[in-house]
């Protein structure tokens, strides 16, 4: 490995001028500025589920300047698209299963002309009764929500997955206490800021179309559209444009529309732009899924966990989506603690509400909120100091998991260090102010665990390098900059890795023609899989420069060292050549100037009952958050927050910090704010004026420290970062919340209304005791 | 339709639209203004925010034809990539733009403070920056630009 000038670096990212300025260009923004692309509308139900009677278009297709107007029936391929499975229609045909589903679609030449015709669309409906509650549905007497879809037999359940480790009913017997306690986290929306858009172009030279819209997945997208389009999955080119903002959203909802206006140009043969306003985001783009959760803990009276049972129930929505939330609530449902006897159950089930999908850390929030809340109230019962309490159980080297993964220092173990600095912190331990009778305050942490990657068989990267004679080189990457900072993080690791200067790298990414596939831009995997990816096809390079150069220097290859721009032998870096001259030689004696590079995480074997190794590193970290209580109005401020987090190595620590504040700051939101309500499959709730999210004003000085235990098989020692700082932010503000009104409230998110319910709950209960 | 004639950027200019036209859609389809987001549509993410005649709007729930007469900045009117105004230099300096699409809208709510505060405190920032919603950065990297803009500004760099 050369010498590392870049990473580690606070370098500034490359996009930020341009979005600053507003030079920077959105998949609206290229709509703006063409004007041969129709305008598409989609009509959709009134209802959350409904029978679709009858659709009358004629009123609508008879509009001057509307190009085509599609129902089910018009489709060029199958009418589904997902994912993992084909299962969401593009346009519903007998029945509406929530209020995203289309009935019908329009493309018209101007924007007005579109809204007019859809309006114009008549369809009678049968409003169907809504099944709203996930408990219910998981009854095996309860109705299908899926009466008739090829991928959905099994019930209502989407996903069910166990994992058993241990003997749990001993461990329950043998145990001193057990804490048994029932959990509830809220539907929320990512809240992205740009809506989601699409454009689709029908290339008439091969038969093809062209997707331009903020994707997460570039490849995966291929896959997920070809039977709706009905094309080969090689006539499918996707670009993503830059996106404004994900989270996990639009891996999903970008099909939404992308196929929406894809089959309007396959049928028009027109470029096509769909847009969905804010109100059809929210009624109808994934959300992060709502759970039910039955925690039960069993511990000795030292404090030493002995085992848990778990069991999850989860809201999945109305298709399948990534439904990888009960093989994640399973796999985090035990914290980041060493747990010999664990029995975690999960079931995602069918609701008619918008599809649950992936949103920063997928179920691990929603499992650790349980798990960490189990620790606070294990601590109370024991009265153990909660820090202790969680320094005893941690997972150390050799200690494994509940699922049986075994934990090694050298892909890095930073939980204690992370605890420590929180703990220790001066700020962190400053005397409360308790003065004002109305003002109670407290202080809570929490703790968390975070695989990198998906931990699935497939998940690798693949890259294209390329030098060319000028000394500059090319990377095809699939990888999407969503705004975390992705392209300045691989230019400082490849840079470092071809020993060149920065501005010699340019990334050709987030284009499904101009890469191979390195897995979606997801599962906190990509500065690790895709960095991987990079630094082996760089290694390649090297490798067959060296052996071009070692002539030229008189040295062995082995001795032959890359760096800023030159070549030259080890020890002799004041005698070397430009780096250019070596690919002139390199071009002219046929040697490849282009290169695959690979990487995969270990592969391992499931060994049955859930068990195995999943991800192949874990980030850790602990957050410590200040909370103040108004006694009168039940509103809850967070009054201060600091998270340490062990991420491996920080690549670019501006970058890395945006991730740890941009994360702890939806954790406020989830636990204080953000909840969509559903009643008969509708949502009440659908602006931002109803559905807050925190602003400058909800969210205190946020506090960070980047905590480095380095991934041996990690680039320069990194772990994935981007999902991590989200996790354990809510069980952090419950638990400060419960110091500082010694209620434990066990749903979230913690809004006035619920904490002045706990309030007069618990006055009515000591009123009642002192009476009697 | 009517037409309306307003400062545009420094220009004057005129178009002739429907009634119920918004501003964000004038500036963006019209003039081609693209750096002006349009995020609900509401009046609530403060993406589509312009300055009209320096105060920051929201030019999603302001018809065009409110503006008669008057000055309209857009973010492609403060400063350019070869030429950023301070505020759009310190929100790259700080690494407060993560996703972008918040960021012209929030650079022109701080142009905005600045002009009639310059030496804002940490919570008038909050203040001013609250009708600005940023789903990415927690508002951490964004606050501290504003500080050094108003650092910078008050230093006359």
């Amino acid at each position: 490995m050369n010498k590392t000038k870049y990473v580690g670096q606070r370098l500034p990212r490359t996009d930020s001028l341009a979005k600053a300025t507003g030079a920077a260009r959105y998949t609206g923004d290229i709509w703006v500025n063409r004007r041969d692309i129709l305008y598409a509308k989609a009509l959709f139900p009134p209802y959350g589920h409904a029978r679709i009677k009858s659709i009358d278009t004629s009123e609508a297709e008879a509009i001057e300047g509307v190009a085509a107007v599609m129902v089910a029936d018009d489709l060029p391929g199958m009418n589904g698209y997902g994912g993992m499975v084909p299962d969401k229609p593009v346009i519903a045909k007998d029945e509406v299963l929530y209020e995203g589903d289309p009935v019908a679609l329009v493309a018209a030449e101007t924007k007005e002309i579109a809204e007019k015709a859809v309006k114009l669309i008549k369809v009678e409906y049968e409003p169907l009764p809504g099944y709203d509650d996930p408990v219910k549905m998981l009854d095996p007497s309860s109705p299908m929500l899926h009466t008739d879809n090829p991928f959905h037999k099994n019930h209502n359940i989407s996903d069910e997955q166990i994992i058993k480790k241990g003997d749990v009913e001993k461990a329950f017997r043998e145990a001193d206490v057990v804490i048994d306690n029932w959990y509830k986290t809220p539907l929320v929306d990512h809240a992205y800021m740009e809506p989601d858009a699409a454009i689709a172009e029908y290339d008439p030279i091969q038969g093809g179309i062209t997707i331009w819209s903020p994707q997460h997945a570039v490849q995966l997208a291929k896959r997920a559209m070809s039977d709706a389009f009905g094309l080969p999955q090689s006539r499918i080119h996707v670009i993503s444009q830059l996106v404004g903002g994900g989270f996990g959203g639009k891996e999903d909802s970008t099909f939404d529309v992308s196929v929406v206006a894809g089959v309007l140009s396959i049928k028009t043969h027109r470029p096509v732009y769909f847009e969905l306003t804010r109100d059809e985001v929210f009624k109808g783009t994934g959300k992060r899924h709502p759970s039910i959760i039955h925690h039960q803990l069993a511990a000795r009276k030292d404090g030493k966990i002995l085992g848990i049972k778990v069991e999850t129930i989860i809201d999945k929505g109305a298709y399948k989506s990534i439904d990888a939330i009960p093989s994640r609530t399973t796999q985090y449902a035990g914290g980041p603690y060493s747990i010999d006897n664990a029995l975690t159950h999960s079931w995602s089930v069918f609701t008619d509400h918008p599809y649950g999908c992936a949103f920063r850390g997928l179920g691990s929030p929603q499992a650790h909120f349980a798990m960490e809340c189990q620790m606070d109230e294990l601590a109370r019962k024991l009265d153990m100091d909660p820090v202790e309490l969680r320094l005893k159980n941690i997972l150390r080297d050799g200690d494994t998991t509940i699922w049986g993964q075994p934990m090694m220092e050298e892909r890095g173990l930073g939980l204690e260090e992370c605890i420590r600095r929180v703990t220790s912190d001066p700020k962190f331990n400053e005397p409360l102010d308790n003065s004002d009778p109305r003002i109670r305050r407290g202080r809570g942490i929490a703790c968390f665990m975070y695989g990198t990657g998906t931990g699935s068989a497939t998940d690798g990267a693949h890259v294209m390098v390329q030098a060319q004679p000028d000394g500059s080189i090319n990377i095809g990457v699939s990888a999407s900059e969503l705004g975390q900072g992705f392209l300045i993080a691989m230019k400082q690791i490849a840079a470092d890795t071809m020993g060149v200067t920065i501005d010699k790298i340019y990334l050709d990414y987030a284009d499904s023609a101009a890469s191979l596939e390195s897995g979606a831009t997801v599962a906190s995997r990509t500065t690790v899989l895709t960095g991987n990816a990079i630094i082996n096809g760089l290694e390649k390079l090297k490798e067959r420069f060296s052996a071009v150069a070692a002539p030229m220097l008189k040295t062995g290859k082995e001795n032959v060292c890359f760096y800023q721009n030159m070549v030259f032998a080890k020890g002799l870096e004041n005698e070397g050549i430009k780096l250019t001259a070596v690919i002139a030689k390199a071009f002219a004696s046929q040697v490849p100037l282009g290169a695959i590079g690979s990487w995969y995480p270990p592969m391992a074997t499931p060994k049955g009952d859930g068990l195995g190794d999943k991800m192949h590193t874990y980030a850790f970290g602990c957050e410590g958050v200040q909370v103040a209580v108004d006694m009168e109005t039940g509103e809850i401020t967070v009054e201060d927050a600091l998270l340490a987090c062990d991420i491996g190595k920080a690549i670019n620590p501006d970058t890395l910090e945006g991730q740890f504040e941009g994360g702890m700051a939806q954790a406020i939101g989830w636990a204080l704010m953000e909840e969509h309500f559903m009643s008969d499959g509708k949502m009440k709730n659908h602006t931002f004026h109803d559905f807050l999210i925190p602003t400058a004003k909800d969210i205190p000085d946020l506090r960070t420290i980047i905590v480095e235990h380095p991934n041996a098989l990690g680039p320069f020692g990194a772990k994935g970062a981007g999902e991590p700082p989200i996790v354990p932010g809510a069980p952090a503000i419950r638990n400060a919340v419960y110091d500082a009104i010694g209620i434990g409230l066990n749903e979230i998110p913690m809004t006035p209304v619920r904490v002045m319910e706990a309030l007069r709950k618990k006055s009515a209960e000591n009123a009642d005791k002192s009476r009697r | 339709m009517i037409t309306v004639s307003f400062n545009l950027n420094g220009k004057d200019v005129s178009c002739t639209v429907d009634a119920k036209e918004v501003l964000v859609d004038t500036l963006r389809e019209r003039f081609r203004l693209t750096g002006t987001k349009k995020g609900c549509g509401t009046g609530d993410c403060g993406a589509c925010t312009v300055l009209l005649d320096g105060e920051a709007v929201r030019s999603c729930i302001l018809l065009t034809a409110m503006v008669e007469g008057r000055k309209v900045t857009t973010i492609e009117g403060v400063g350019t990539m070869d030429h950023p105004h301070i505020v759009q230099q310190a929100f790259v300096d700080a690494s407060a733009v993560q996703c972008g699409f918040c960021t012209p809208g929030m650079v022109l709510t701080a142009i905005a403070l600045l002009n009639r505060n310059p030496n804002p405190t940490e919570d008038e920032i909050r203040t001013a920056l609250s009708g600005n919603l940023c789903r990415c950065t927690g508002y951490q990297k964004i606050i501290k630009a504003v500080q050094l803009a108003a650092e910078r500004m008050r230093e006359g760099r």
